[in-house]
């Protein structure tokens, strides 16, 4: 019987959820929470000035480091470089210093280390999990990744063709075409619009010195942010920062990334396929952690859609009506754009019902204030579940990133419950003024929905081919 | 005589490994048991990082034993299980146990039906009341029952319907597994599902829900002795029922290789898989051992053999995986799949997969790939133990599906004890390409439209 491992994980796959992961998925959004007495979190300083913020678990022998290059995302890209960003992070663990593709990879994987880099539309970032007994290697390996990434030519090609297999296997999937076409719709003529994971043309014209360029140019000391949990102390921790981190060039080329509203409001584009769901995402205006109405946004949003069971989405689509097995309303907190979606799949036949229901909810929440029930719910829970997402070393690490890539202070967190208690109801009523906009979504459907009338049908797919 | 005595004492730690190990062998998790007096089991692992608690009950029930013609009923049982009890209202249970500050979920498997919360140790024993309560106290409201099957069918469009992949998926199971009900799809079959009505789902539920057909699991910030007390009160004292024997259809011994092909309009990507029915932890310990660590020398990473030959040496895929499920109360699943390169037909794919493995059948592993394979298998264990959830979903899958605590708890010592001989007799046994017996793989091809595979 094997531990909790591929095999487990495989399981779990294969069972089937009453709620899509909902009460599963790592908190690693912008709206991650925290408790002040369950972390106690150093801000360690290396002796080259590399900084990290730190929590000490000696309890497990495993060390995790999430680490992040503030602005060095793929809305860096030009649209004949879709990919690029997406790319780098594939390639960074595929040689480096030495080690070619496979001995680095072997290596990795005989010691049991995870280390894995991402891209994202802001940033670009990265994660280490280690034994205590192998951590000296990783650090090491991981200062090879940062320092010396090879982007030898054959696993170029490699990373290569299995992009291009990612996309021709997303194409038949409805939910990966609705994502596709939210980004290009509502954040239309802005570089979030691009496909950041790359087009079937772009990935094939990407070359090494594009690669090479890129990250040495944009992956510095200077929008490095590192968050580390578990069996390491502070001291060892401010050696390993200046060996794996202190190479790094000193300043970051990051280009100004202009802001963007929510484009295409009141439209809603179609994008016909031939099956029997049809999958809907809108947007509207929203907010990040540094409004001051975060905490408002926060209470809202679960009350509204975001805790799914309760929230008055779900209560009214699925559970009243049985309309869909998922809806769920989550903020868009991206450095340049601010937003609120909600996302579903129902039968073709009811995606007019559905998109009612959807606008009948924002109305609501702009209309009267949530009752008091709904307000201490929302507050035990958001306060509450917290300690839940530290139950694991990697996820701690992740927690705290976060916050560092909002640029909070560390005593950030100390302060969380108390916000979330202030919030009231009227309070919760006047964000949903300030930011709902129920008449004017930006709305986006895959399928053949009935019940709406489509402002723009389009016939591809942008960005994909 | 000190010499003598002392090559005496190095001969026998030499030659009885095995007793050296049982006094030095340590336990994965630490968890403790017992049995309550309506023969409900109970696990707790303890883990005293943060005071929360992870609560699941999981019941020796699921999509493998529905009757014909009802597939998906186990599940819309799991979903009708937060549809009300006199005590908790519709949809209440979830609502409750958020207000708690709790997370909540249930999911249905082919062997089992788990339910589990996820809260601060102060509120186990409400959600221990709730959770005891719709063991047998479900109603089963009519209106609700209506409501929920609609969502399940969207669950079903959603997983399968909406994606020719999920078909493909689906209907690849149901050709491994003929005469045997691991060939219905867990979700239900669409025409099957919308036959689901109270009386045959209150049926069901009422034949097998019952504390002694049931396993609490609980890890987190609570130990055996603080749990006792609280589950005998308040799950101890739910009478124990008659519970069917399980019994299920085998598939017989066939000499055909069964082949799947799929052509859809939409698929853009040529995919080749290939399952493998080979005996679970539960069929034949030792021959799952082996089965593991040979996954781990063929499948686990990107020097490891398959993607290293497919992928990386001979070009002919873009990506390979190979992976092995121990874990499963019939037959578990070997599963190998491959996305051809650039210029390679499935064919020509397949008969290079095949040579792969006429290579491994032949030459066997090395004593390297061995070594290097069980040391990734004994980490993988204590990475396991960095989890409120994870230790709970071991404890209740591996339990449930035919292992013993102590084959959780000492499983890297058996990881550790596997021989090349037996992974090799494993690899002959079962993946041997010209010699696949009476129990043969399948093979799927998922296609685009057009007959080209680029």
């Amino acid at each position: 019987m094997r531990p909790l491992t591929k095999d487990l994980r495989l399981f779990l796959f294969l069972s089937l959820f009453l709620y899509f992961f909902a009460g599963w998925v790592p908190c690693i959004s912008k709206t991650c929470l925290a408790s002040d007495r369950l972390l106690d979190i150093q801000e360690v300083e290396s002796p080259g000035g590399v900084k990290a913020w730190l929590v000490e678990d000696h309890t497990l022998p495993i060390v995790a480091a999430a680490f992040s290059f503030k602005g060095a995302g793929s809305d860096l890209e030009p649209a004949d470089r879709q990919g690029l960003a997406r790319l780098v992070s594939n390639m960074l663990d595929e040689g480096a210093g030495p080690y070619d593709s496979q001995s680095f990879q072997k290596i990795l994987n005989d010691n049991s280390i995870s280390l894995g880099f991402s891209s994202g539309r802001d940033d670009f970032g990265g994660s280490l999990h280690t034994l205590t007994k192998n951590k000296a290697l990783a650090f090491t390996l991981l200062h090879l990744a940062l320092s010396e990434p090879r982007f030898d030519a054959e696993p170029l090609e490699r990373m290569r063709a299995a992009n291009l297999t990612r996309i021709r296997a997303a194409q038949s999937d409805p939910e990966w075409m609705a994502a596709r076409l939210l980004n290009d719709v509502a954040f239309a003529g802005h570089p979030y619009a691009l496909n950041s994971g790359g087009t079937l043309t772009t990935l094939q014209k990407i070359t090494a010195e594009d690669l090479r360029a890129f990250a040495s140019t944009t992956l510095a000391r200077d929008n490095l942010r590192v968050s580390v949990a578990g069996d390491i102390t502070a001291k060892e921790l401010g050696t390993v920062l200046d060996a794996v981190f202190g190479d790094l060039p000193e300043k970051a080329d990051v280009p100004p990334v202009a802001d963007l509203t929510v484009q295409n409001a009141g439209q809603t584009v179609l994008y016909k396929q031939d099956i029997p769901q049809a999958v809907i995402e809108t947007m509207q205006p929203g907010l990040g952690r540094t409004d001051p109405d975060y905490y408002t946004g926060m209470v809202m949003n679960f009350i509204l859609g975001g805790s799914g069971f309760g929230s008055r989405l779900t209560e009214e689509v699925r559970e009243k009506r049985g309309l869909a097995y998922g809806i769920n309303s989550s903020f868009y907190d991206m450095d340049h754009f601010k937003g609120l979606s909600i996302s579903t799949s129902t039968k073709n036949e009811s995606v007019g019902d559905v998109l009612d229901l959807v606008r009948a909810e924002l109305k609501k929440m702009r209309d009267a204030p949530v009752t008091a029930e709904e307000l201490a719910s929302a507050k035990s829970y958001l306060i509450g579940a917290f300690p839940l997402e530290l139950s694991s070393t990697g996820r701690i690490a992740g927690l705290l990133l976060d916050l560092q890539l909002d640029d909070l202070p560390v005593t950030y967190l100390d302060e969380r419950a108390e916000k979330i208690n202030k919030v009231t109801a009227a309070g919760v009523q006047a964000l949903a003024q300030r930011l709902l906009t129920p008449d004017s979504l930006t709305t986006v459907i895959v399928g053949q929905p009935e019940g709406i009338t489509p402002t723009k049908i389009v016939e591809t797919l942008p960005n994909v081919d | 005589m000190r010499l003598i005595l002392s090559v005496i004492v190095a001969l026998l730690i030499a030659v009885s490994p095995a007793w050296a190990q049982d006094t030095a062998r340590t336990k994965t998790f630490g968890a403790e048991s017992f049995t309550l007096q309506n023969g409900m089991r109970v696990v707790v692992i303890p883990n005293r990082r943060v005071p929360v608690v992870t609560h699941m009950v999981w019941y020796g029930v699921g999509a493998a034993d529905e009757p014909p013609g009802l597939s998906g009923i186990a599940h819309f049982v799991e979903h009708l299980m937060f549809k009300g009890t006199e005590t908790v209202p519709p949809g209440e249970f979830s609502k409750r146990v958020r207000a708690l500050g709790g997370n909540d979920n249930a999911f249905t498997a082919q062997d089992i039906t788990a339910y589990f919360q996820s809260i601060a140790v102060e509120h186990l024993e409400t959600v221990m009341r709730m959770e005891a309560d719709r063991m047998t106290g479900l109603i089963f409201p009519s209106d609700q029952v209506d409501s929920e099957r609609l969502v399940v069918l969207e669950e079903r469009r959603m997983r399968t319907d909406n994606d020719p992949a999920g078909y493909f998926s689906e209907q690849i199971r149901t050709a491994l597994f003929p005469n045997h009900p691991y060939g219905n799809p867990v979700i239900g079959w669409l025409h099957e599902m919308e036959s689901l009505d109270r009386d045959n789902v209150m049926a069901f539920y009422k034949k097998w829900y019952a504390p002694n057909n049931a396993i609490l699991v609980v890890s987190g910030d609570v130990t055996a002795a603080q749990l006792k007390p609280l589950a005998e009160k308040i799950y101890g004292v739910i009478p124990a029922r008659d519970v069917p024997e399980r019994k299920w259809t085998q598939v017989p011994p066939l000499l055909g290789e069964p082949r799947l092909v799929m052509r859809h309009a939409v698929i853009r990507q040529p995919t080749l898989q290939r399952l493998y029915r080979v005996p679970s932890a539960k069929d034949n310990k030792p021959d799952s051992l082996a089965l593991e660590v040979l996954a781990s020398i063929v499948g686990d990473g990107a020097a490891a053999r398959f993607y290293k030959a497919l992928v990386v040496d001979g070009k002919m895929a873009t990506g390979a995986r190979f992976v092995y499920e121990s874990s499963a109360l019939s037959d578990s699943t070997l599963s190998l799949s491959a996305t051809p390169a650039q210029g390679v037909t499935l064919e020509v794919l397949e008969a290079a997969i095949d040579d792969e493995l006429r290579k491994l059948v032949k030459d066997g592993v090395t004593p390297q790939e061995m070594a290097e394979a069980k040391t990734r298998l004994m980490d993988a264990s204590i990475f396991a133990r960095d989890s409120l959830q994870g230790p709970a979903m071991t404890f209740g899958y591996g339990l449930m599906t035919g292992s013993t605590i102590d084959d959780i708890e000492y499983w890297p010592y058996d990881i550790e004890a596997v021989t090349a001989e037996q992974v090799n007799d494993a690899a002959r046994r079962f993946l041997d390409p010209d010699n696949t017996g009476t129990r043969p793989h399948v093979t799927g091809y998922m296609l685009p439209k057009e007959e080209k595979s680029e």
